[in-house]
């Protein structure tokens, strides 16, 4: 039975309960209002960079690269399109540690005939090894059954460039590679992921923005691990442009059989537009190779030697030798420092009157009496180093500049080549000399200080051709593009445009008269082509001082020592639509080895017009 | 009035005169109305966090249903049948201590999880609650005047718990435990001298303690405290679990909408860290609704504690009240960053069924601690 004091403890106790639990409350208290607070401060304070980080959290950004720009021809012949390959690849820092797997890829996956040394193309600064490109239907199910078994060997399926007609475009196109340090210093990782392909030469360098499109955005939702849960939002890529070409498929084609295991470079251009028809250089290489959508090929050191991807036809920098001498003629005329029937007796020697140094021509024995046509015609050069000693360098460089010479064409690939047009002061600032007449007197006839390139010659050549007219070389014809269509760049004014005619009558003559340098193209019926063939000397006998022809003769048995074969010519005439300009290295005869090319690419190109 | 003896409450059922089903079943209606929506709310914001798995869910609502029946049973039953059960099983809860030491299950990294086939539970869960009961049952076994020996055993009680729980290891835990066992005991009415005393033991003592560590304890103490060493990745796991409560904002990104939780983002969305889901899912404004009716739960219990008629009723209810309001407090400040990383579930809302069942078991104590209405 309860007392008294037990109710009295019992309250007491109570009490105690009471107050006690105020002081544990007390201390919980502070835990509640840090809590608040920090409630507080996340959901209200915060909650805007803490929604930026969650959003940050879930959200990724995953570009969406456009398939690269086709580029085609204007009759929608593709010439680079993009394909997908498979290919087989080991990263460079497991290659050392899998040599069991590689042998088991040989073994057990890839077809037999696959050359395992040619395997192994790695392209610089890449850190995968590609072990086999371009899987075939066959070696991929093997593949898929196998890889269990070669773990570190892993398969990449990739959009590449490919060039069906491989070697041909080389030159004009260009090819792809991954992105180097240089490029990366102004190229973002979102534009140019590590592993993206830029172009590094052709076409495919000076138009890689527009070909690469400007590329998409994926907004992606990801989970923690960083699977894809769902696509958010989406940016659709540019487009990017399909660039159409103005070359000329089958002049192409015939430019780069007739070059074939030669060094040279064809150029050939319509004056009447600027565009470039054919652009061929050799030796040529397979674009494919380096842009990794063909397997199984690599450039061979003999081959590499031959330097293929030296662009010849805008890098190449040539003597014009005699093709000069029309426009040397010409300034002749135009000074009135001759005229059409001046004569000038060629001994087979100029002398200078200066200092009684003697100038030889190619003939020995001399072109007798030589009237401008006929100096023209068979190449007199001792004609030439009379007008050019009286012309002086100065009128003879202003009037050249005109033409085009010592000047880039503008065309629209990289590493085009300035050519050299001397002056008095281009001669003392990069040679530390004076100008002496007898500089002139060797660029009289396209040799000495003065160098073109085979598609400076054709635009200056477009200009005797055009009566005075020079349009832009171009090699796209989109009329997307701001700068579409023909672009006249300058005309060459002469004071009497008769001149034009004289010059043009004596580069006919130079195939149609029997005594023409080459007369060998001459045909019956045939159409009229305007020509002039040079012969560029690379060890003159006015530099190695040889007044003895035996010497040269003997210093010619090496092949790189013979003289480059040029002609440069246009046709059709009365109405030329076609500028072709040759070189072949070490060829010697321009009239023998250059000019059938010429004219074979000019009555191709007739009939390509009239099928057309 | 009634003309009943105050003093007579042997008979432990209402004499209102308008039978009420609820109110005798349910005892106190208001509290087990806030327990249930706690509960429903826990469930719902399980499916959210489990990434919307069903059968998580159904596992969980058996827990709860079989701890609701649970309760209701413990609070029709009268405290002094069931003060010897109370008391002696803390002697349950050393076993399972001491067992999950030398077979803990397999798969973890320490020794805190038994597991018995179809179930796997944490001891240190079952001795948060069963450690302060059984030291309220054992300081009130008597009705005579607690003595000094019974502050020393219980104390002692607690500290092997909070000993056996830390050489899981699991230190957060152990102070926890600790904490848990600690309170009734100073509720009890603990004698300030006492207090003093086991200050100046620990002053003078602690050096030694200390120094008698092993360096591993030693090590495992100076990492938990220091947040400069994360070795757990607890870091990581408060950066996201406030960025998800951070980006709920006021009213929270839509239920099963939280991007957080629901990309995975949130490590143990559905357990110790389910809070950040509601924060996430249901912002500040699910934040307070869930404190509100945690709080009515809170002031229930004390208004059934204050109000019990026997000093161990009130002592029972008052302890579990503050360990509830504790374990509310802790998980929630665990969550959102300003205490460091302690495996405590926010209660009644995290999976578990072992937080769920004993939880309301403690309820049921509770509830039967309350009288009639007169």
């Amino acid at each position: 039975m309860r007392t008294i004091q037990d109710l009295r403890r019992d309250e007491k106790d109570a009490q105690s309960l009471r107050s006690r639990s105020g002081v544990i409350f007390f201390f919980l208290l502070i835990l509640i209002i840090a809590g608040v607070f920090k409630i507080l401060q996340l959901t209200v304070l915060d909650r805007v960079s803490y929604a930026a980080e969650s959003d940050k959290n879930r959200i990724i950004n995953i570009p969406i690269y456009p398939a690269r720009g086709l580029i085609k021809l204007e009759d929608g012949t593709l010439i680079a399109k993009n394909i997908v390959t498979k290919d087989l690849y080991i990263k460079t820092k497991l290659y050392e540690i899998s040599t069991d797997q590689i042998e088991q890829l040989h073994d057990k996956v890839l077809d037999k005939n696959r050359n395992i040394d040619q395997l192994q193309v790695p392209i610089q600064g890449e850190e995968k090894i590609w072990l086999a490109r371009n899987l075939s239907e066959q070696e991929l199910a093997k593949y898929e059954v196998q890889k269990n078994l070669i773990p570190n060997i892993q398969l990449e399926v990739k959009l590449r460039r490919y060039l069906p007609h491989k070697n041909l475009f080389s030159h004009v196109v260009g090819h792809l590679g991954l992105v180097n340090a240089d490029e990366r210093l102004s190229l973002s990782r979102a534009e140019y992921p590590d592993d993206s392909f830029i172009g590094k030469v052709g076409l495919e360098k000076s138009y890689e923005k527009s070909l690469r499109g400007k590329a998409g955005i994926s907004l992606m939702e990801v989970d923690v691990y960083g699977n894809k849960v769902r696509e958010i939002n989406r940016a659709p890529p540019d487009k990017p442009l399909n660039l159409i070409l103005t070359l000329d498929l089958r002049l192409q084609k015939i430019a780069q059989e007739e070059l074939a295991n030669r060094r040279g470079a064809v150029v050939a251009l319509d004056p009447t537009t600027g565009f470039i028809k054919a652009l061929v250089s050799s030796p040529d290489y397979n674009p494919n190779i380096l842009n990794g959508s063909e397997s199984g090929l690599t450039f061979s050191q003999s081959y590499l030697e031959e330097s293929p991807f030296f662009n010849r036809a805008i890098s190449g920098l040539y003597p014009p030798a005699s093709t000069i001498k029309p426009f040397i003629g010409l300034l002749g005329l135009e000074e009135e420092l001759i005229t059409e029937s001046t004569i000038v007796e060629d001994k087979g020697f100029f002398q200078l009157k200066e200092d009684g140094r003697k100038y030889r021509g190619w003939k020995e024995d001399g072109h007798g009496s030589v009237d401008l046509k006929k100096a023209i015609v068979e190449s007199s050069d001792v004609y030439f180093y009379e007008l050019a000693s009286k012309l002086t360098i100065d009128r003879i460089s202003s009037f050249l500049l005109r033409f085009g010479f010592g000047e880039i064409s503008g065309i629209d690939l990289i590493n085009e080549s300035k050519s050299i047009l001397p002056t008095r002061n281009w001669k003392l600032g990069n040679i530390g000399e004076a100008w002496f007449v007898g500089d002139t007197v060797n660029i009289g006839i396209g040799q000495g200080y003065i160098s073109s390139t085979p598609l400076q010659l054709a635009v200056s050549l477009s200009a005797i051709a055009n009566k005075g007219k020079i349009f832009q070389p171009k090699l796209i014809t989109n009329n997307q593009l701001d700068d579409y269509g023909p672009d006249l760049l300058m005309e060459v004014q002469l004071e009497n445009p008769r001149h034009w005619n004289i010059i043009e009558k004596s580069m006919i003559s130079v195939i149609n008269s029997w005594n023409g340098t080459a007369h060998n193209l001459y045909e019956e019926g045939g159409i009229t082509i305007a020509g002039k063939t040079g012969t560029a000397q690379i060890k003159s006998l006015i530099d190695q001082e040889l007044t003895v022809r035996e010497e040269y003769e003997g210093i010619r048995k090496d092949i790189k020592n013979r003289d480059h074969a040029l002609f440069v010519s246009y046709g059709p005439i009365p109405d030329p639509n076609l500028v072709v300009v040759v070189i072949v290295e070490n060829g010697e005869s321009g009239s023998a080895v250059a000019a059938p090319i010429a004219k074979r690419l000019i009555e191709q190109y007739q009939i390509n017009i009239n099928e057309s | 009035m009634s003309n009943r003896n105050p003093l007579d409450y042997s008979l432990n059922k209402p004499l209102v005169t308008s039978f009420n089903p609820f109110s005798y079943i349910f005892k106190d209606i208001i509290l087990v109305l806030a327990l249930i929506a706690v509960l429903v709310f826990g469930l719902a914001m399980l499916y959210s966090s489990s990434g919307q798995s069903f059968s998580m869910v159904m596992r969980q609502s058996i827990y709860v249903f079989a701890g609701l029946i649970m309760m209701i049973f413990t609070s029709h039953l009268k405290p002094d049948s069931y003060k010897n059960i109370l008391m002696h099983s803390y002697w349950i809860g050393l076993l399972l201590l001491i067992y999950v030491l030398f077979n803990p299950a397999e798969g973890y990294t320490t020794s805190r999880w038994i597991d018995i086939g179809f179930f796997q539970f944490q001891p240190s869960e079952i001795i948060r609650l069963i450690l302060p009961l059984s030291i309220v049952a054992y300081l009130h076994r008597k009705e005579s005047k607690i003595r000094l020996e019974d502050w020393l055993y219980t104390t002692l009680a607690a500290l092997i718990c909070s000993y056996l729980v830390f050489e899981q290891p699991d230190l957060g835990t152990s102070i926890i435990v600790f904490t848990s066992g600690i309170i009734p005991i100073y509720l009890a009415g603990l004698p300030y001298k006492v207090i003093a005393a086991y200050g100046g033991i620990l002053a003078i003592v602690s050096p030694f303690i200390w120094s008698s560590l092993l360096d591993y304890q030693k090590q495992r103490v100076l990492t938990y405290f220091d947040s400069n060493v994360d070795p757990l990745g607890d870091g990581w796991n408060i950066a996201q679990s406030q960025t998800a409560i951070g980006s709920g904002g006021f009213f929270g990104k839509g239920y099963l909408e939280g991007t957080q939780s629901q990309l995975n983002f949130i490590p143990e969305s559905h357990s110790d860290f389910i809070f950040s889901v509601v924060g996430e899912e249901l912002g500040l404004l699910g934040i307070t609704c869930l404190f509100i009716v945690y709080g009515v739960i809170i002031w229930r219990t004390f208004k059934i504690g204050l109000s019990a008629q026997s000093p161990f009723e009130r002592l029972a209810c008052c302890s579990l009240g503050f360990i509830f309001l504790l374990f509310i407090l802790i998980n929630v400040s665990m969550v959102i960053g300003i205490i460091p990383v302690v495996g405590v579930p926010l209660p009644l809302i995290s999976q578990g069924g072992t937080s769920i069942i004993v939880h309301l078991l403690a309820f049921g104590v509770i509830l039967s601690a309350k009288r009639p209405q007169l």
